[in-house]
């Protein structure tokens, strides 16, 4: 009895992947030598797309927590910025780190009141939530009100020694935070909270009833992937350089393209974030100065693959060729002789 | 077959990386080689950066874009000569979505990817602003317009002492709005009590600012202001507000709304009976069509006016009279004139003139020194930095007037012009019904 078999996560695609990925991130760290200003300047941008897209595709994707409301912690990490440096003159580098713990810890006490609400409600929840932050920093007149307020040129200046230096830094900082949002991603996957978040995905009851604790399961989820928001908003404000509540908050630019982009590329994947990123980029440098008829393709794009690719662009490749860069799936393996 | 998918993946990064680094190649290798030897090329090339919301909410203020770009054009097309040589002049411009923060984006592309020389924006701080910003951290000349003066300065975290590195505004201020409303006021019959209408936003915190904005003067001038604080903006009610109004028998409304709130505002005070005898808003009633939407109602609202066909400036680039202006745009699009015409032609004659003077445009410092040094009559009258309220600021005139029935049409009119008596008055102000 009991036919021997053994449980199998790595593939050879996926060890491939692994090493072109560390690759991929030392071609990108050296971007400052091979890409001119503006190149590092829209990959930086690119990159807190990644870490953004891979974040919400966790929740969504993974945790079956679909927020539309994560430009709270967007808008929270660049407000937090601007406070920090403005206010106790920390270094914007440190305070985009410590955005992204005060936005952590911001989410301890939200998150329950969140997981009251279920499907529809609770979506709906995350973006009143998102309001209830809009309207509240509206009303802080230090740091401009419903005005907003610019960065002082002094505390730019201040994070490098020269521009050039100062724009690196900033691109590394970008690097890194889509790196750790992406490994955070992937490492949690893998743990056994990845596991319980894979069960509680496809069916609460039954996890429930397997002994999955869902409402911490979830708890960790969305606090992490508030903290690591919140960090990447700082940093895009910080390249913003200004700030007001309709930007910070803005549902558009930190949900709605951020959501195109999971969708496109493929929801509850790893590599889906990505590819959708990649498309979404390439559309909108090629297209963006079409005005209106932009727009209008990116709505007719995202038509187009939800009801010809349902799993996303990422999602048609794995079902055509089955193929798995980033090893999270568990797979049964039978000895080929039995 | 898992390995050949993997190199396609590979291959996939790969031509990623390649087509971004062809990117960065031709955007950085271009520039590269024009900035060493433009020079000495036969005709060396200034580029000039132009962000403008050109779609979204604030589209109407970027209506007449292409029509004043084309003219433009033509305009340069000549070349402008700088130290005895002709420059090729190329405008780039860029939509900002009327969204900051595709602002800021559009603004540092032009400036790191299209290397422009000088960057132009207009309308409303939510454009001017981010791009100032990024200009000023990358020390690129710029110049903005249309978005009063205290929500640029202020907004932007400026000192008065210090001014800013290399960006630069021309505009009225509060003062002259709260000039010309004042002055708009002065009728007999009319109670001096006023009802405030200010939103939490640049303008409308600016507007309603205890010290800077609308309360002192207004109090000094012998008007009371009910103020019944700063709402959201995009409201749906205004009762609170109407029912404070009424209350304090205001009978004047003033502030600064976007069409939307005004449009809300203005039909619940019509059902709640609250009928006041003079409507002054900013911001809200610039265009025709907002005032066509409004139907009879739109008529008799006032409004500042910073630019109309009359007024009696004309370009220093094309000698076009404001009129002339004016009716080419109508004639071109068969849509009625709207004031940021003007200015957005006049954001290009300052240009031109900058480029002109500059004593090297290979350097932008110099031609920041340039702009300082600007002392020009452009279509909306004169801009000249050295009498500016503040540093990097000047100020363009500034009259008030209504919306009067003229024939068939709806027509803005002056009717004040104490705060500049060289802009001819249009006719009299009709207090509403």
């Amino acid at each position: 009895m009991g036919t021997a078999f053994t449980i199998q996560r790595s593939t050879r695609t996926s060890r491939v992947t692994a090493i072109v990925a560390l690759l991929l991130v030392a071609v990108l760290f050296a971007a400052p030598w091979w890409a001119g200003r503006a190149n590092v300047r829209l990959l930086g941008e690119i990159l807190s797309f990644v870490a953004l897209a891979s974040l919400w595709n966790l929740l969504a994707g993974y945790a079956g927590l679909a927020s539309v409301g994560q430009q709270a912690y967007v808008g929270f990490g660049g407000y937090a910025l601007f406070a920090l440096a403005m206010f106790l003159g920390v270094h914007p580098l440190v305070a985009i780190a410590a955005a992204g713990l005060v936005g952590a810890l911001v989410a301890i006490p939200i998150a329950p009141l969140l997981f009251r609400l279920q499907g529809a409600y609770f979506a709906i929840g995350t973006w009143v939530l998102a309001e209830v932050f809009r309207l509240s920093f509206a009303q802080v007149a230090a740091l401009g009100g419903g005005s907003g307020t610019s960065l002082p040129v002094g505390i730019v200046a201040g994070i490098a020694a020269d521009r050039a230096l100062r724009e690196m830094l900033l691109y590394w900082s970008a690097l890194a935070i889509a790196v750790a949002a992406v490994a955070f991603v992937v490492l949690l996957l893998r743990s056994r909270a990845g596991l319980a978040l894979t069960a509680i995905r496809d069916s609460e009851i039954a996890s429930e009833s397997l002994g999955i604790d869902i409402w911490r399961t979830k708890l960790l989820v969305y606090v992490s992937v508030a903290g690591l928001t919140s960090m990447t908003g700082a940093f895009i404000f910080l390249q913003k350089l200004r700030i007001s509540p309709d930007a910070a908050f803005s549902v558009n630019d930190w949900t709605a393209y951020v959501i195109f982009i999971a969708v496109i590329g493929g929801i509850g994947t790893i590599e889906g974030p990505v590819v959708g990123t990649i498309l979404f980029f390439l559309l909108r440098e090629t297209l963006a100065d079409l005005g209106t008829t932009y727009l209008i393709l990116l709505g007719a794009v995202a038509i187009f693959v939800m009801l010809r690719a349902p799993k996303g662009l990422w999602g048609l490749v794995v079902q055509h060729t089955g193929i798995t860069l980033v090893p999270v799936r568990r797979r049964v393996v039978f000895p080929k002789n039995s | 077959m898992a390995t050949s998918t993997g190199t396609g993946r590979m291959r996939a990064l790969v031509s990623r990386r390649s087509f971004l680094t062809a990117a960065a190649g031709a955007a950085l290798a271009a520039p590269a080689i024009m900035r060493h030897s433009r020079a000495y090329a036969e005709t060396p090339k200034l580029r000039i950066g132009h962000v403008s919301p050109r779609t979204g909410p604030l589209a109407g203020f970027a209506e007449a874009d292409d029509h004043i770009l084309a003219g433009i054009s033509k305009a340069y097309s000549g070349g402008i000569d700088n130290n005895g040589r002709a420059w090729a002049i190329e405008i780039v411009s860029k939509d900002s979505q009327s969204n900051p923060n595709r602002a800021a984006e559009v603004a540092s592309e032009l400036i790191l990817k299209e290397e422009v020389d000088i960057i132009v924006a207009a309308s409303t701080p939510d454009t001017v602003n981010p791009v100032s910003d990024q200009a000023e951290v990358n020390g690129t000349p710029c110049i903005t317009t249309d978005c009063p003066w205290q929500p640029y300065f202020f907004g932007r975290n400026g000192n008065p002492d210090t001014g800013f590195r290399s960006t630069y505004h021309f505009f009225w201020g509060l003062e002259d709005v709260i000039a010309s409303f004042l002055a708009l006021w002065q009728h007999e019959g009319v109670a001096r009590k006023v009802g405030g209408l200010f939103p939490n936003d640049a303008d409308g915190n600016a507007w309603g600012d205890a010290e800077r904005g609308f309360p002192k003067p207004l109090g000094e001038a012998g008007f009371t202001l009910t103020d019944p604080g700063r709402y959201q903006p995009m409201t749906d009610d205004f009762t609170a507000q109407i029912s404070a109004f009424k209350a304090a028998g205001a009978e004047i409304v003033t502030g600064n709304m976007i069409p939307p709130d005004f449009a809300g505002f203005w039909s619940q005070a019509g059902q709640q009976g609250f009928r006041p005898k003079i409507v002054t808003i900013g911001k809200a009633l610039l265009f025709p069509s907002v005032i066509e939407s409004l139907g009879e109602r739109g008529v008799g609202l006032s409004s500042e006016i910073w630019w109309t066909p009359n007024h009696p400036f004309k370009s220093s680039l094309t000698d076009e009279s404001a009129r002339q202006l004016a009716e080419s745009y109508t004639a071109a699009t068969g849509r009625p004139w709207t004031q940021p015409i003007g200015f957005k032609h006049a954001l290009f004659e300052v240009a031109a003139d900058v480029i002109r003077r500059a004593e090297d445009l290979e350097d932008p410092e110099a031609i920041v020194e340039a702009i300082r040094a600007t002392s020009l009559n452009t279509i909306v009258g004169p801009v000249d930095w050295s009498k500016g309220p503040v540093k990097n600021v000047t100020k363009t005139p500034l009259v008030a007037g209504q919306w009067q029935k003229q024939g068939g049409r709806v027509d803005l009119v002056v009717t004040t012009n104490a705060n500049a008596p060289q802009i001819p008055v249009g006719g009299e102000f009709v207090l509403l019904a």
